[in-house]
C-alpha cells in the first residue's frame, strides 16, 4: 500500500520552468539586432549583373552605393541622382573624412548591357571623387 | 469627518507599480518582426581603384601592357584573346612581384563596348595584381 501512495506523489509533480529572465533575453536579443541591422539602401532596380567567377566578398564597410539601371539612370543610395557630376560631389561628401582606404569603398553596379559611354563616365566620378570601387557581380552558380 | 479620514490614509498606501507583465510578449513580437522583415543581402565584387586624371607620356604608354576591348572583342597587344587566355596572359606577367608603377595594364575600349565585358577585363586585371589605367581618346 505504501509503495502505490508514493507512486501517486510522483505523477503529482509539476514541472515548473523558470521563465523569470525570458524577457530579459528577449530584450537583448532585440538590441542585438537594431544594433547589428543595416538598412538596405538599394532599391529594387531594373538591372541584370555580369555573371563571374572572380569575385570575392567586398571589404567593409561601404561608404556609399552607387547603381545604374538598364534605363542608364542613376541612383546614389538608392536616390535618383540628374547626373554624373552630382555622383562625384555626393562621393566626395561620403569619404571626405575617410582616415584610410578601407572607408573609401563604393559600391557599384550597373546593367551587363550598358555601353561604355554610360557607365565609364560613373566610374570616372567615383573615382574623381576619391572612392575605391567595388563592381558588384552575381556569382556563377555551379550544377 | 471620520470617513474622510479613513479615505486619504487608503490613497497614501496605494502602490504605482508599471505592469511589465506583457513586455516579454511584445519584445517577442518585435523579434518577430525583425525575423520576417529581414532581407539578408550578400554581395560579391571586384576592387577597381582608378586612377584620377593623371596623364601619362606616350613613350611610357608604348611600354605597358594594354588590353582593347572592341564591342565584345578582347586584344591583348594586339592579339584577340577569350577570357581564360587573357587570365593566363597576365597571371604569366607575375604583376604581383613587380614595382607598383610596373603593374600598370592600359585598358582601351570602344563606346559600344558593353559593361559585361569590361567587368571581365577589370576582374581579370585585378585578379592579377594589375593596376587599371584607362586609355582616352584625344578630342
Amino acid at each position: 500500500m505504501s509503495k502505490r501512495r508514493g507512486r501517486n506523489k510522483k505523477k503529482r509533480r509539476q514541472v515548473l520552468i523558470p521563465l523569470a529572465s525570458m524577457g530579459d533575453i528577449v530584450f537583448m536579443l532585440i538590441i542585438f539586432f537594431i544594433l547589428a541591422s543595416e538598412f538596405d539602401k538599394r532599391k529594387n532596380l531594373d538591372l541584370e549583373l555580369t555573371e563571374s567567377d572572380q569575385i570575392d566578398d567586398p571589404d567593409f564597410p561601404i561608404a556609399a552605393r552607387v547603381a545604374m539601371d538598364a534605363e542608364g539612370e542613376l541612383y546614389f543610395d538608392g536616390d535618383l541622382m540628374d547626373s554624373v557630376k552630382s555622383i562625384e560631389y555626393a562621393v566626395k561628401a561620403k569619404v571626405l573624412n575617410a582616415e584610410s582606404d578601407a572607408q573609401r569603398r563604393v559600391e557599384f553596379q550597373a546593367d551587363k548591357d550598358l555601353r561604355k559611354d554610360q557607365f565609364e563616365p560613373v566610374l570616372k566620378a567615383i573615382a574623381e571623387g576619391g572612392g575605391i570601387i567595388e563592381a558588384v557581380a552575381k556569382e556563377i552558380k555551379e550544377d | 469627518m471620520k470617513f474622510k479620514h479613513r479615505k486619504k490614509q487608503a490613497k497614501k498606501h496605494r502602490s504605482g507599480e508599471i505592469p511589465t507583465g506583457s513586455f516579454a510578449d511584445i519584445a517577442f513580437l518585435l523579434i518577430i518582426y525583425f525575423l520576417v522583415a529581414t532581407t539578408l543581402v550578400k554581395v560579391k565584387s571586384i576592387t577597381a581603384d582608378l586612377p584620377t586624371g593623371e596623364k601619362q607620356a606616350d613613350a611610357q604608354i608604348d611600354k605597358t601592357p594594354t588590353l582593347m576591348l572592341r564591342d565584345d572583342e578582347m586584344l591583348f597587344n594586339d592579339n584577340p584573346v577569350t577570357l581564360p587566355e587573357l587570365n593566363e596572359r597576365l597571371s604569366a606577367l607575375k604583376l604581383p612581384d613587380k614595382d607598383p608603377g610596373k603593374r600598370i595594364i592600359m585598358l582601351e575600349s570602344t563606346d559600344s563596348t558593353r559593361y559585361e565585358v569590361y567587368f571581365h577585363a577589370l576582374a581579370a586585371i585585378d585578379a592579377a595584381g594589375g593596376v587599371v589605367a584607362l586609355v582616352e581618346e584625344e578630342e
